[in-house]
């Protein structure tokens, strides 16, 4: 009865309007995305953070070394890079986890079915505000140098050879330390997991394999000239883990037994960290139900 | 309208949905009935395109849920209140899901104050109740203006006076020519706000008929419990009876 008496009084509010004036386009989906990032306080404080520890790490680096006499502030520039990665690294994780470790995944997808701009978009908005916290962190990091050298009348010089490599290498790296935390959040969906394979990968293994390597090789054996082959497989390992190739971006170093990536090539090795559970994470999400 | 033809969602070994087929008409509110495990929410999931079918298809205007151009706009979904980022405040998330199809700040301000959400959309949804979450929710599938609606226990958690609220925001949202899908184990609240049922019961389906014709000797309340009295899967039991010999059906 009451079915009859609607359908009369039928006036459909959404038929004067095209079905697709308003669909969720890529451009769309990113603001979405940046709104979602930005309206989470986990990705203030990793912003905040991230400025804090490279500020305060560089400024005591610099501090204890500036008692050398041939002390060089820039020498303490990237003093505080290994530490400040970590929380960049923890919101990239959080931003690719937040929707399936809450629920809220049910409502992104409802909304963008098509799933992969989703990826897109988070990867976007991840970038942009990485890179602006790491623009930041940078900036910090170079006015910590500002009191040590003061105090020794030394005036920074930011146009010296390598240093402009050393701060744009210390801005892609924080940025793509969050691109990476994202990509294996992305993959992994639940935050314990994502977090503690990421933190294993980017800090502890490397550091593992080092000590490892320093711990079997005998330090009174007879040096004979060449590099160890234990020692050359490890620092091939490691320059091709996150860490090790993030390390080439910042600075020309030369890893004994290591191919000689370069900044490129290291930048590429990174990309690739960042690209491949990525793709990973789009492949599970188009062939599989979210759940 | 939403079309669901033969569908069938397995899980591994179990069957969640098996073989089923009806239809939700515009300007109608259909109520989505069964008991717990039926395989209601299993459906709308389908319905909106979060899990593929195994086999048979649903679609909504014709088209399956992820070939429409602009979904939001089209079909309104409310599945479950914890759909949402709990370090979020209500507004940003709506804010953040108006966004992915171009819906303004005045549409979300709307919405927000038809679900008398006003003085809370400024907190974040963890700090929310049930029942918040739920005008949360729904205020979420009002966002653009669909021409159809999902809503799953839509009124679970709601005080007495939100759930007239629903009710006549359902029974309007079909007055102005909408379909409405809407789940509930409510019958006496069913009986009053949907047009026709669908029943269910272990993914099969057992009635598909006008609320009137099914309430006809008696209320829908007899009708659901004898239409189901076989599909019934998780049943609980009088205290005295605990540790006794069950009755019979399945545990
Ligand atoms: N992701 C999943 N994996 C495995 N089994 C599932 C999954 N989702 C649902 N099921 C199973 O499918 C069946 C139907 O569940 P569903 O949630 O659709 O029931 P329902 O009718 O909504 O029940 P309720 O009234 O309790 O909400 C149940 O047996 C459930 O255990
Ligand atoms: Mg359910």
């Amino acid at each position: 009865m009451t079915a009859t008496t609607a359908a009369s009084r039928r006036a459909r509010p959404t038929a004067h309007r095209p079905a697709d004036a308003g669909g969720p386009t890529l451009p769309r989906v990113v603001a979405a995305q940046w709104t979602a990032l930005t309206s989470l306080r986990s990705s203030w404080w990793a912003a905040a953070l991230t400025v804090v520890v490279s500020g305060v790490l560089t400024h005591l680096s610099a501090q204890a070394s500036s008692v050398d006499p041939g002390f060089d502030p820039l020498g303490s520039l990237t003093s505080g890079v290994v530490l400040s990665q970590v929380p960049p690294l923890v919101l990239g994780v959080l931003v690719g986890t937040g929707d399936f470790s809450t629920g809220a995944f049910r409502t992104t997808y409802v909304a963008v079915p098509r799933r992969w701009p989703v990826l897109v978009a988070q990867t976007v908005a991840t970038a942009a505000f990485a890179l602006l916290t790491a623009v930041a962190a940078v900036a910090a990091a170079v006015l910590a140098l500002l009191p040590s050298a003061r105090s020794r009348d030394i005036a920074l010089d930011l146009g010296r050879d390598g240093t402009p490599q050393t701060l744009v290498g210390m801005t892609l790296l924080l940025t793509a330390i969050a691109l990476l935390g994202l990509a294996i959040g992305a993959l992994v969906r639940r935050s314990v997991p994502a977090l503690t394979a990421a933190v294993l990968l980017v800090l502890v293994l490397p550091v593992v394999l080092l000590l490892a390597t320093d711990l079997s090789t005998d330090p009174l054996a007879p040096a004979t000239g060449g590099v160890p082959p234990a020692v050359a497989v490890v620092n091939t390992v490691v320059a091709f883990l996150p860490s090790g190739a993030g390390a080439l971006l910042t600075a020309d170093v030369v890893v004994e037994g290591a191919p000689d990536l370069g900044p490129w090539g290291g930048g590429l090795v990174l990309a690739a960290w960042i690209a491949l559970p990525l793709a990973a994470a789009a492949l599970r999400l188009r062939t599989r139900d979210v759940v | 309208m939403i079309e669901v033809a033969a569908l069938t969602k397995r899980y591994g070994p179990t069957t969640a949905v098996d073989g089923l087929t009806f239809t939700a008409r515009a300007g109608a509110v259909t109520g989505f009935l069964g008991p717990n495990g039926a395989g209601k929410s299993t459906t709308m999931r389908v319905v909106v395109g979060l899990e593929r079918p195994t086999s048979g298809t649903a679609t909504v205007d014709g088209r399956r849920y992820a070939d429409l151009p602009a979904p939001l706009r089209t079909v309104g979904v409310m599945l479950d209140a914890r759909s949402v980022h709990p370090g979020r405040t209500a507004f940003r998330h709506l804010t953040a899901l108006a966004r992915t199809h171009g819906i303004g700040r005045a549409r979300v301000d709307e919405v927000i104050g038809m679900t008398g959400l006003e003085s809370v959309a400024g907190r974040r949804a963890g700090t929310f109740s049930l029942g918040m979450g739920q005008r949360l929710g729904i205020a979420a599938a009002l966002l653009g203006d669909p021409g159809t609606l999902v809503l799953d226990e839509p009124v679970n958690g709601l005080d007495p006076d939100g759930v007239l609220w629903v009710r006549r925001l359902v029974r309007d949202l079909a007055a102005e020519g909408r379909a409405v899908l809407l789940s509930s184990h409510l019958m006496h609240e069913l009986a009053l706000c949907a047009d026709r049922v669908v029943v269910i019961g272990r993914g099969r389906l057992l009635a598909d008929a006008p609320v009137a014709e099914l309430a006809a000797d008696g209320s829908l309340e007899d009708a659901y419990l004898r239409l189901t009295a076989g599909a019934v899967e998780y049943q609980g039991r009088a205290v005295g009876e605990a540790g006794t010999t069950a009755v019979g059906g399945a545990r």
